[in-house]
């Protein structure tokens, strides 16, 4: 109180004026990448995606909507959409399903829960390269692990790899060990977020687990959950990494999704401009479904 | 206060940059460099002036050994002239490469895979080098396919480092166990496609993991997949192109490439002598009956499976001709070099006849000039002449096209449809000769 009638309005002014220069200063260089390597990249991607641009040849002609008229009627950008949706609708349910199982099982600590935490955890931080590498291995038709179990079992061996009708489960299989530890993480602090109380009040009305569980646990995990729904859908649709070591987007192309197409058209067949095309599109795709599941997850349940 | 705030920011500013930006900056072409003129600069009269070349190629070895000797010697030769070589990994090399180019960062010379020069020629990247070569090149001296195989529109656009062929390996014992005569080393005497696939036939036996034949370097995409796919198209007569590079059509889905499609696919649907997957190393650890490969396989043979001694060599097989694959890296100067006279001399240092010799000596690559065969006599002597006589008399350039990366897309997806989704061979020819038409109506 003393200290403000002396110094007054202007000082208070001065004092807030310094702050916002400090936090402009600070949000400076993380802006300034953000300008540089995303979004000019960007916007140079929507003016490229309307040119004849060959990668090695800098000059190029404007040819309006050629590449994306071109894009609709090929074929093969179709067919690696549609490989991409087919990672997306296994792997979203499936993944967030056994992330959140995974949450549940090492949410209470005990002795134990520390170490499968950090076990399932542990592939996350394994670089693509190495996990996909490794994959490889393990599918082998006579040397992998899987088929060694399944054999075990009695079950008839897969072709993991060289089957075009099951490659795309080997992928799949691949991404789901690869991040449902990332999003167990995240539910584990969803869940956390849940009051003990409300659980404690179920419980002395005599609700039983499952009930606890689908009306307490999911309906106040429902922002976890958007979140991990609407990242796991962008991620799927953009799945690429394991792709390129796994599979290099076959055999007879079943693996090749759009963003190993938009790859392959852009640096092996040098097309910068229709790559940056099917790029576009893929981005609106992605951006529309995003919209739409926020939209769905909305909820006005505080707590 | 203020001033140590102020340092305090201008350190997080510098880190905090660096953090935020690690990653993003990886091959992000930078913007400016594309402004800056090209090559304008009068080169050649520097005389004595400080020059520095940039050269650029992938990861190898033996490859790189070499060309630390042949620079330390060209230096000495020439001491105003300093050449900064940059090797990069294989994987990222031709992505590496075009996006240098592209922004104008490219270097003097860069190392480029035989069946894309008409590409990098036809986009202007690269310079002819017909005047080089007639001064002291000595062109005539390089096999004809290699000359060919880098011709496009009638100009010479790089100098080979070596060639590359590849020759039936087979495993003596499991030819022995099965009692099936040994192919001949006779380089004129190559086994026909069916004979391989009947000895095949006897070896196959897929319940105790001995697999009969890997026929092409198994299926998939990739430059080396469709080098050697391309063959089994020539061996029974085909053409991929029209003899003026124009169309596919009237030529891929002539009855001979048919036919050698219904044969690969045959191998791995009908008889069943190939395997759609392979164990690695199948051949090194005896798994494997027969295979392909090219000289650079006997050191890693000798080298790394010390104890595996059933392999040999045969002549590579042929069906209505003996057609054998062929071609591989050399060096070409970029259009943005501004001192091309001085890197040409690094060029013809490497890759003229004496620098072949020592390239010879410690790659063991198939040389590129007929010189170099002659000089060392174990390239007269088995196993090492099968691969010398396919390579000048046998060998077919893959095709010269600035379409060549949607060609050699096609051709690998052409086979590994007639192979893994069993559809129509008609079908299938017909969408590849579509997808090449249609590239090459675009490069026109």
């Amino acid at each position: 109180m003393r200290r403000n009638r002396g110094a007054g309005g202007a000082g208070r002014y001065a004092f807030r004026l310094q702050e916002e220069r400090a936090a402009y200063a600070f949000i400076f260089p993380a802006v300034a990448c953000l300008l540089l390597f995303t979004f000019y990249p960007m916007i140079d991607a929507v003016v490229v995606s309307f040119k004849d641009f060959n990668l090695i040849n800098p000059q190029a002609d404007f040819v309006g909507f050629g590449n994306y008229k071109e894009l609709f009627a090929d074929r093969a950008f179709w067919d690696s959409l549609l490989h991409s949706f087919h990672f997306a609708i296994v792997v979203i349910p499936a993944q967030t399903a056994i992330a959140l199982g995974l949450a549940l099982l090492v949410r209470r600590s005990t002795r134990l829960s520390g170490l499968f935490r950090t076990v399932y955890f542990l592939p996350v931080v394994i670089a693509v390269g190495v996990a996909s590498t490794v994959f490889r291995l393990l599918y082998n038709q006579d040397v992998g692990l899987f088929n060694a179990l399944l054999k075990l079992l009695g079950l008839p061996q897969v072709s993991f790899l060289s089957d075009p009708g099951v490659a795309m489960y080997g992928v799949m299989i691949l991404g789901m060990w690869k991040s449902a530890g990332f999003f167990m993480i995240i539910f584990l602090a969803g869940l956390n977020n849940i009051p003990k109380t409300i659980y404690e009040a179920a419980e002395v009305d005599g609700a039983s687990r499952p009930r606890m569980f689908f009306h307490i646990t999911l309906p106040l995990l429902r922002r976890t959950l958007a979140f991990v729904v609407v990242i796991t859908t962008m991620d799927a649709i953009k799945i690429s990494g394991p792709v390129f070591i796994l599979t290099n987007g076959g055999p007879a192309g079943s693996t090749t999704t759009a963003t190993y197409f938009i790859v392959q058209e852009a640096f092996d067949q040098m097309r910068m401009g229709y790559a940056s095309a099917a790029a576009m599109v893929l981005f609106a795709i992605v951006l529309a479904i995003s919209v739409l599941q926020m939209r769905a997850f909305r909820t006005d349940v505080e707590y | 206060m203020k001033k140590s705030m102020g340092t305090l920011l201008a350190v997080l500013l510098a880190t905090g940059t660096l953090a935020g930006c690690g990653g993003g900056g990886n091959g992000a072409a930078s913007p400016s460099g594309a402004s800056e003129p090209a090559g304008t600069s009068a080169a050649g009269e520097n005389g004595g002036e400080k020059v520095t070349i940039t050269y650029w190629r992938h990861d190898n070895e033996a490859e790189v050994k070499a060309l630390k000797q042949l620079i330390a010697s060209f230096q000495a030769k020439y001491p105003n002239v300093t050449v900064k070589m940059e090797v990069i990994p294989y994987a990222d090399y031709e992505t590496k490469i075009r996006t240098a180019l592209a922004g104008g960062k490219a270097p003097d010379v860069m190392g480029i895979d035989g069946p894309f020069v008409a590409s990098y020629a036809h986009q202007d990247a690269i310079v002819p080098l017909d005047d080089y070569f007639a001064q002291n090149g000595d062109l005539d001296d390089i096999t004809a396919p290699v000359r060919e195989s880098l011709t496009y529109k009638d100009k010479i656009w790089a100098a080979p480092l070596n060639d590359a062929s590849v020759a039936m390996f087979y495993n003596k014992k499991l030819f022995e166990d099965k009692g099936i005569p040994l192919p001949s080393q006779n380089p004129e005497e190559a086994w026909t496609w069916e004979q391989v696939r009947d000895a095949a036939a006897k070896i196959n036996d897929p319940a105790h993991k001995i697999y009969g034949w890997d026929p092409a370097w198994g299926l998939g995409p990739g430059e080396g997949s469709a080098f050697v796919k391309m063959t089994y198209l020539w061996q029974a007569g085909a053409e991929i192109l029209s003899p003026d590079g124009q169309t596919a059509k009237g030529y891929l889905d002539s009855a001979e490439a048919k036919k050698a499609l219904t044969f690969f696919g045959g191998l791995y649907n009908d008889s069943k002598v190939a395997p759609k997957e392979l164990p690695p190393e199948a051949f090194e650890s005896g798994k494997l009956g027969i295979a392909m490969n090219g000289p650079w396989f006997l050191p890693v043979l000798q080298n790394n499976f010390k104890n595996f001694k059933d392999w040999a060599v045969a002549p590579l097989w042929k069906d209505a001709k003996q057609v054998t694959p062929m071609g591989s890296w050399n060096m070409a100067i970029t259009k943005q070099s501004k001192h091309p006279r001085e890197a040409w001399e690094f060029v013809n240092w490497v890759t003229g006849k004496e620098g072949a010799k020592v390239w010879y000596e410690v790659t063991k690559n198939l040389p590129a000039r007929l010189s170099v065969a002659d000089a060392f006599p174990e390239l007269k002597e088995y196993p090492l002449n099968i691969w010398v006589k396919q390579s000048s008399t046998y060998a077919k350039p893959r095709p010269v096209s600035p379409a060549y990366p949607a060609i050699s897309k096609a051709i690998t997806d052409l086979f590994e449809d007639v192979t893994l989704k069993k559809g129509n061979v008609d079908d299938a020819v017909n969408r590849a000769v579509e997808k090449i038409d249609k590239a090459l109506s675009s490069v026109k």
